[in-house]
């Protein structure tokens, strides 16, 4: 929700849609997500406004956040919703 | 280490290790106790506490807790760390984090802190933080926390002299956040209650109610033992919370602690800049690389196959069986053994043909053994690599058709070294149901290195299109039975998600360590166990029972398996351990055509691994599910091998 207000016109976009070599600002995980899946995620340090670099989209999706490389099936990707990194980091 | 823990005015004696998985707590209790755990360079390698005690204080007991993604416990393997956090007689905590994750690793400091046990943490793998330009400011954590910090580096031994003289200064660490004034309100009440009703002799009642209110099983069930018939106020405050809240409140508090974290990261760490990222990074990605990913693999499967298939289980076995013990070792034992012991069933006992030693010695020494240290080995190679967790990227989408996801790829891997390992390690997995079609499958079609190198050994012998008919087949069934399982057992598939720890080149005394400890445990286990399947077959042939039982056993080994009727044998060996049962097939293999070999290994690879296992299964699935699991496991295992006698009749002549 933080990341909606500091960049009111960003479009969210599927983690699972960006190319490999972007970085995105983590906006929201969407209720698809089950929600001890949801504590997973957390608990790897994927927070709200956390900035992702998507290193591959095949065969799964895989992030690295902080230096921590993860690995996230499209089914997860899917409904984690992202905006562009305009740099504010 | 100048008397560290004198400061401590406590009974209690325990030191608990806790933290993440994979971030180094089991190379640290090795260093702090000198007890050898096995370690890995994956997550979830202990899933049991570990206790030794410490080489400072022989009075102190030292625990290695399986790593925990997050608290409250939601594992298994969570459960056995909280249920240590709830019983131990807890001295202090050393929480060992990543220190290139510092933003995870005080997640959990900001929970482990409500707790109100003095504390330690050890900011581990330093040395790879540093690699990647990040430098935490580790006074400043010091002072913010109000507890001794220490970057170490387990693996070089670096950091370990200044942690434990730390032990001693250990104090309840300040706390990090407070909630959201609602959740606050509830956490007071609920602490209050604990207090009155529940009161831990150790652990502080704001943590018990964070942790009850986020649901943690294990507390739960803890308090409700405790409180008796009052926990029904806790419940009911619980529930009053979790609809007054806006979203799940164990979610509702993780993301708090989260930010909490987030925010003393942040000032803590300073990022140096990087111009490229790292070898190990780069050859991690072309692992799991969609183009480069599969070829790796199978580069990797011949290596491993070249090292243990055709060097151990050929070359070592060759000198071993043919040139020692053939050659020199039997024949001066029975000359012996004839010599001293005048009395004909002893020498028979001894070295006859189901003799003591040379069937079940020779078995274990000559034919097993030189195959499963090379397997290990190799296995202990890969792991301190880091390419297993890859492995689950790669699997994984093989997996979602039996209804698992990679994760699984883990124990079958593991189980390729050891299946009653293995069935431990399915601890590992997140739901009942995928741990319940791991377990079967592990139990069905998983062969144990001893077991694949007698297959490899006597395949190989055979040819290449012998072991890939049988590799072929194991991998059909393998997918076969996981479908039919995921659609008979109720449940959904949980979609992967887990973290790749860097790849690393191995520290080959580890790999020499735990190929050691494997082989400890081989030769502990499997001799008695080969001695006594020897001493049965010794007693069944003397007494009549054995040609009855090959005789019995006829119609179904040679009439639809299509063996020699000495076959029978090797299957009555099978039931104790089946790689017991391959190695009496190895030793027929100059009597059998290729196909009976092939028949033959697919048939015993099917059944039941051994009685270890067995007792493994009873003890993670039950009673009930174990012994209807080997209800299914052994007709099916001879169901198989017939039609495959068929089919390989009808096409491989």
């Amino acid at each position: 929700m933080n990341a909606k207000n500091h960049k009111p016109h960003a479009a969210r976009l599927p983690l699972a849609f960006i190319p490999p070599g972007q970085q995105v600002r983590l906006a929201e995980f969407g209720d698809e997500i089950d929600p001890l899946q949801r504590e997973q995620l957390i608990a790897y340090g994927l927070a709200e406004s956390r900035l992702l670099r998507v290193l591959q989209q095949r065969p799964m999706t895989v992030i690295l956040a902080d230096e921590v490389e993860l690995a996230l099936e499209h089914a997860v990707a899917r409904y984690i919703w992202v905006e562009k990194d305009t740099g504010g980091a | 280490m100048n008397a560290p823990l004198t400061a401590l005015s406590s009974s209690a004696n325990a030191i608990l290790l806790v933290g993440h998985p994979n971030v180094g707590k089991s190379v640290l209790f090795h260093r702090l106790t000198g007890a050898y755990v096995n370690v890995s360079n994956y997550p979830g390698t202990t899933v049991e506490v570990t206790r030794a005690s410490a080489r400072f204080d022989r009075e102190v007991t030292l625990l290695d807790t399986p790593g925990v993604l997050s608290l409250p416990s939601r594992s298994d393997d969570e459960r056995a760390t909280m249920r240590a956090l709830l019983n131990e007689n807890t001295r202090c905590l050393v929480q060992v984090g990543d220190a290139k994750n510092l933003r995870r690793t005080l997640t959990l400091t900001a929970l482990l802190a409500e707790l109100g046990v003095p504390m330690v943490l050890a900011l581990n793998m330093h040395d790879e933080a540093a690699a990647r330009g990040v430098i935490v400011d580790i006074p400043a954590l010091a002072e913010e926390l109000g507890i001794p910090v220490m970057a170490t580096v387990a693996t070089g031994g670096e950091g370990i002299g200044e942690l434990t003289n730390s032990l001693g200064h250990a104090q309840p660490p300040q706390a990090l956040l407070r909630y959201d004034a609602e959740i606050e309100k509830a956490i007071g009440q609920a602490a209050a209650a604990i207090n009155r009703i529940a009161p831990h002799p150790q652990l502080a009642a704001r943590g018990l109610a964070i942790l009850f209110l986020g649901g943690d099983t294990e507390v739960t069930g803890w308090l409700a033992e405790k409180a008796g018939a009052d926990f029904a106020e806790l419940v009911a405050l619980r529930q009053k919370t979790e609809q007054a809240g806006k979203g799940k409140l164990a979610t509702q508090l993780a993301r708090e602690r989260t930010e909490a974290a987030d925010a003393l990261a942040t000032s803590a760490i300073r990022r140096a800049a990087r111009s490229s990222p790292l070898l190990s990074q780069r050859i991690g990605q072309y692992v799991v690389d969609p183009l480069w990913g599969v070829p790796i693999l199978l580069g990797m499967l011949f290596l491993v196959y070249e090292f243990v298939g055709v060097f151990g289980a050929t070359t070592l076995v060759g000198l071993l069986e043919k040139d020692l013990f053939e050659g020199i070792l039997n024949p001066a034992f029975s000359h012996f053994v004839t010599a001293a012991v005048n009395v004909p069933w002893v020498t028979e006992l001894l070295v006859g043909k189901y003799g003591l030693w040379t069937m079940g010695m020779t078995y274990a020494l000559a034919l097993i053994l030189p195959i499963v240290s090379t397997f290990f080995f190799a296995f202990g190679v890969l792991e301190d690599s880091g390419y297993l967790p890859r492995l689950t990227v790669i699997a994984n989408r093989l997996f979602a058709l039996i209804g698992l996801n990679g994760r699984a790829v883990l124990p079958m891997v593991l189980g390729l070294g050891c299946v009653t390992m293995a069935t431990l390690t399915t601890r590992i997995l997140h739901s009942p149901r995928e741990r319940m079609i791991t377990i079967f499958l592990l139990a069905l079609a998983i062969p144990c290195s001893a077991q694949l190198g007698v297959v490899l050994g006597m395949l190989g012998g055979v040819s290449f299109t012998a072991v890939l008919i049988w590799a072929l087949a194991m991998l059909m069934i393998l997918m076969l039975a996981g479908f039919l399982a995921a659609k008979l057992i109720p449940g959904r598939r949980i979609p992967l998600v887990t973290e790749l720890p860097p790849m690393r080149l191995p520290i080959l005394g580890n790999v020499f360590k735990k190929t050691g400890g494997r082989l400890k445990w081989y030769l502990i286990e499997v001799i008695p166990l080969f001695l006594l399947g020897t001493f049965i077959m010794f007693a069944l042939d003397k007494t009549g029972a054995l040609p009855f039982i090959i005789r019995a056993g006829e119609p179904l080994v040679s009439g639809w398996l299509g063996l020699p009727k000495e076959a029978s044998a090797a299957f009555v060996m099978g039931f104790l351990r089946r790689d017991f049962g391959a190695t009496g097939l190895f030793a027929m293999a100059d009597t059998l055509s290729p196909i009976q070999a092939v028949v033959g290994m697919i048939t015993i690879t099917l059944f039941i691994p051994c009685f270890a296992s067995l007792m493994m299964m009873v003890k993670e699935q039950g009673i009930k599910v174990a012994l209807a699991m080997v209800a299914v496991i052994v007709p099916f295992a001879f169901l198989i091998g017939g039609l495959f006698n068929i089919v390989l009749h009808a096409i491989w002549s």
